[in-house]
């Protein structure tokens, strides 16, 4: 009795830092996003927001950039976890550390200097803002698709893979149908550790195209920062509700993920 | 030439690894089409590699592998017609049962000879068999295993078929997918063959390990392979399913007719299931036979100690038909030349006890365990353990007589390559005795970075020994005993008559036993008459000391 009844006071704390720093800040925007300036109920921000075509342009043009990023950084992680997952070199772990290290040095740093050398071979953000916010973007989420891949990959079954082989795959089928279907819960984590907060991101756009480029996080900061609560809130929801999307999308296989228990992110 | 009978044909397979590990050395045998053949042996012995090598995932670094007296040693597992049942299976958990096992069927293309319009053959040059060809020149060219002669050799010839691969024109193929139905059908077979047939829709991770177990098979019998492998298949399920399994795989073997190579380490599934049962100790083959021979005549003690409960015994020939060993000469029907050192098999159950003093020796009992349909005990006989299975209980403690016949006593030839004495001790002068006679030796081998501190051995930490009476036993290759001819002399450490000499080739083999009936095994280039009494020297290097207890034991 005594100790289910501490267990219970250790779970204090954490509920009220959920209360306060979750669930609170979410009913605001939620208050916020459907009231006008004066605080009572409305609809205008719902309505300003798909009236306006900038707005779902910024949208719009967030979905391809995260689309893009995701494919790019899946397409380039992808091989290199592979790689370093099967290949028998020693050396493996320090090229990942290599590859993950970026991740370690202060962000708006780093975003600051891949500005320079960009600049430097001749891709400033002013003349090529899409190539440089896109080449930004892709270096600072590649760390975030080789982790998961390759914690995946270091536990593929080999014998599945020989079973195929022994089945009748040749390579080729043996990568699509054994290695691909086994790698997916990989790819589904690696896939949500981009997109989203790729249209989130803010510094990275800001910065590597000069201002040129608006993503969804941009508006949203824009929004605030200019006093339009009630719009930027209900972006923020729009937001939110993607990401409650895509992890609708992707729970079977993150559930598969669970029971395989073959990756740890 | 290779029989038409043998389906498989394994030629002088060797297996090395880049780090120089031999795997499998140098491994020949066949096996008949349709029959059951096990591979046995403790984990490492080679087993899985060779099977491995058969479904094509390894490529022998020596030697052929024959499918059907074809060379297929090079050719990869998707183009062999033989399937495997993993060790855990292996399925694809993200298929259903159905798909698991129609996996390979969806992939199977079936070659339909082309004709043109006079339905007279097409003739086309065999791409592919000129691809595998030149696959089969570059892997050649890389093989550090073969010497550079066999190299020639082998790169002349298949240069060879090369040209003749490239000019010749064979019969053309097309090649079809199989229907949907036919898929159907032979998904429905399958499942019927192993019991499975509500389950098709079943997600794999839902089936428990026996269920599993089958649609591993179903998923290997469904492509009517020519030659099935099983990789210790049975090793993760339970003791009761496991038998019922081993009997279902037995009767399917019957019912499909296909060959099955099965791999394990528990001799009873070997026993069980097999027609011929290959045993095997560090990638060399033991023995080959029917499960009933290998039972009963073990080729030598592995064989014999891996293969069922025995007890072996070191024995001497005593004359035609009589061995000695347990202190007491037994007749023997296994006949071997007088004086031989053998190793002598006696199955447990072999052993019938009699009443004190009625048997042939007297042994005590000093442990018995119930077993279900028997009794285990163990007697000691003088200091030998005998281990006995009767019906009939007896109690602990109790001394009874135990008996073998003639024929239950297996005898196997004694390969030598060293001298053991198990029953040697440290005298206070840090000499190793061997049949009482001190030899000098170098007692400074039982502790690591000895040094000898007046008749005490410190080791690095400062730690000290004293080894006066410890128990040891002792150790002398054959080719360093050496024959001394003056037994006065000082170098004599003991004395013994020569009892038996056999000429090796080169060099003789003699045994030259003691007053007190020990045995030494030495080799030499000069001749010796039976009986001559000489000396034996022993440099005290060469003699190697193990301590029957651990070292701390004698720590003062």
């Amino acid at each position: 009795m005594r100790f289910s009844l501490q267990r219970k006071q250790l779970c204090i704390p954490y509920f009220v830092f959920l209360i306060l720093f979750v669930v609170i800040p979410i009913l605001f925007i939620v208050f916020y996003a459907f009231t006008d300036a004066q605080g009572f109920f409305s609809f205008d921000a719902l309505v300003s927001f798909f009236t306006s075509t900038k707005k779902i342009n910024v949208l719009i043009q967030s979905l391809l950039f995260s689309v893009l990023n995701t494919l790019i950084c899946l397409l380039v992680g992808y091989p290199v976890a592979y790689i370093l997952a099967t290949s028998k070199a020693k050396f493996n772990y320090v090229v990942v550390m290599l590859f993950v290290m970026p991740m370690w040095i202060n962000f708006v740093l780093r975003t600051g200097a891949t500005r320079d050398v960009l600049t430097w071979i001749g891709l400033s953000g002013g003349e090529h803002p899409y190539i440089a916010t896109l080449i930004g973007l892709f270096y600072n989420y590649l760390p975030f698709v080789i982790l998961p891949l390759y914690s995946t990959m270091l536990k593929l079954d080999k014998a599945q893979i020989e079973a195929a082989s022994d089945l009748g795959c040749n390579r080729a089928q043996v990568f699509t149908k054994s290695i691909w279907p086994q790698t997916i819960p990989g790819v589904v984590s690696a896939a949500q550790m981009v997109f989203m907060p790729t249209m989130s991101s803010y510094v990275i756009p800001e910065t590597l195209s000069e201002g040129k480029i608006v993503l969804f996080g941009n508006s949203i900061y824009i929004g605030f920062s200019n006093n339009q609560w009630n719009s930027a809130s209900f972006m923020a929801i729009i937001m939110l509700f993607l990401v409650c999307l895509s992890m609708l999308v992707t729970r079977n296989y993150t559930e598969k993920d669970q029971e395989g228990g073959s990756s740890k992110w | 030439m290779s029989n038409k009978n043998y389906i498989i044909d394994l030629k002088n397979v060797s297996k090395i690894y880049e780090d120089g590990t031999v795997a499998v050395d140098d491994f020949t045998f066949y096996v008949r089409k349709g029959e059951f053949v096990t591979f046995l042996g403790p984990s490492g012995c080679g087993k899985s590699t060779t099977l491995r090598m058969i479904a094509g995932f390894e490529f022998p670094s020596k030697g052929e592998i024959l499918l059907n007296g074809k060379n297929i040693s090079n050719v990869p597992p998707n183009k062999r017609p033989i399937n495997m049942v993993f060790q855990r299976y292996a399925l694809f958990p993200h298929l259903d049962v159905y798909d698991n096992i129609a996996f390979g069927l969806k992939l199977k293309k079936i070659a339909i000879p082309l004709k043109d319009e006079g339905g007279n053959p097409v003739l086309k040059i065999n791409k592919n068999k000129v691809k595998a060809l030149k696959r089969e020149v570059s892997l050649a060219k890389k093989n550090k295993h073969l010497t550079d002669e066999e190299k020639e050799v082998k790169l002349n010839e298949l240069n060879e078929a090369l040209e003749k691969a490239k000019t010749t024109p064979e019969q053309a193929y097309k090649y079809k997918k199989l229907s949907e139905k036919e898929i159907d059908e032979k998904v429905a077979r399958a499942l019927k063959i192993v019991d499975l047939e509500a389950l098709e829709d079943r997600d794999i991770s839902t089936l428990s390990g026996g269920q599993q177990q089958r649609v591993a098979i179903a998923r290997a019998i469904v492509n009517e392979p020519e030659i099935l492998l099983l990789d210790e298949p049975l090793g993760a399920l339970d003791l009761k399913m496991r038998k019922d399994m081993q009997i279902e795989l037995k009767e399917m073997h019957t019912k499909l007719g296909i060959t099955f190579i099965y791999v394990t380490h528990d001799q009873e599934e070997a026993l069980t299931m097999s027609d011929t049962i290959v045993v095997m100790k560090d990638g060399v083959i033991q023995q080959i036979g029917k499960p009933k021979e290998i039972y009963d005549e073990p080729k030598n003690a592995f064989v014999a100690d891996f293969i069922g409960e025995s007890n072996i015994y070191n024995a001497t020939m005593f004359n035609k038909n009589v061995v000695r060993f347990l202190d007491h000469n037994f007749d023997c029907i296994d006949d071997f030349p007088v004086n031989e050192k053998v190793d002598v098999v006696v199955r447990p159950e072999d052993i019938s006890i009699k009443n004190e003093n009625e048997g042939m020796i007297n042994g005590k009992i000093v442990n018995k365990i119930f077993k279900g349909v028997n009794y285990q005990y163990i007697a000691l006989v003088g200091k030998n353990e005998v281990i006995i299975k009767s019906t009939k209980e007896y109690e602990e403690g109790q001394t009874v007589g135990l008996k073998i016949a003639p024929n239950l006593i297996h005898i196997m030839k004694k390969d030598f390559t060293t001298n053991i004495y198990t029953d040697a001790w440290i005298d206070k002068d840090n000499n190793v005795r061997i049949d009482e006679a001190p030899f000098e030796c170098n007692i400074l081998q039982l502790v690591e970075g000895g040094k000898d501190e007046d008749g005490i051995i410190v080791d690095k930490k400062g730690k000290k020994y004293d080894f006066n009476d410890a128990d040891v036993v002792a150790e002398v290759p054959l080719d360093k005993i050496e024959i001394i001819d003056d037994i006065e002399s000082e170098n004599a450490q003991i004395v013994g008559e020569i009892i038996d000499s056999v000429y090796k080739g080169d060099h003789y083999q003699y045994i030259i036993r003691t007053e007190n009936e020990e045995d030494f095994v030495c080799i030499s280039s000069y001749s010796y008459n039976l009986f001559d009494k000489v000396g034996i020297h022993i440099n005290k290097d060469d003699i190697k000391l193990r301590l029957k207890k651990e070292v701390s034991n004698y720590e003062i």
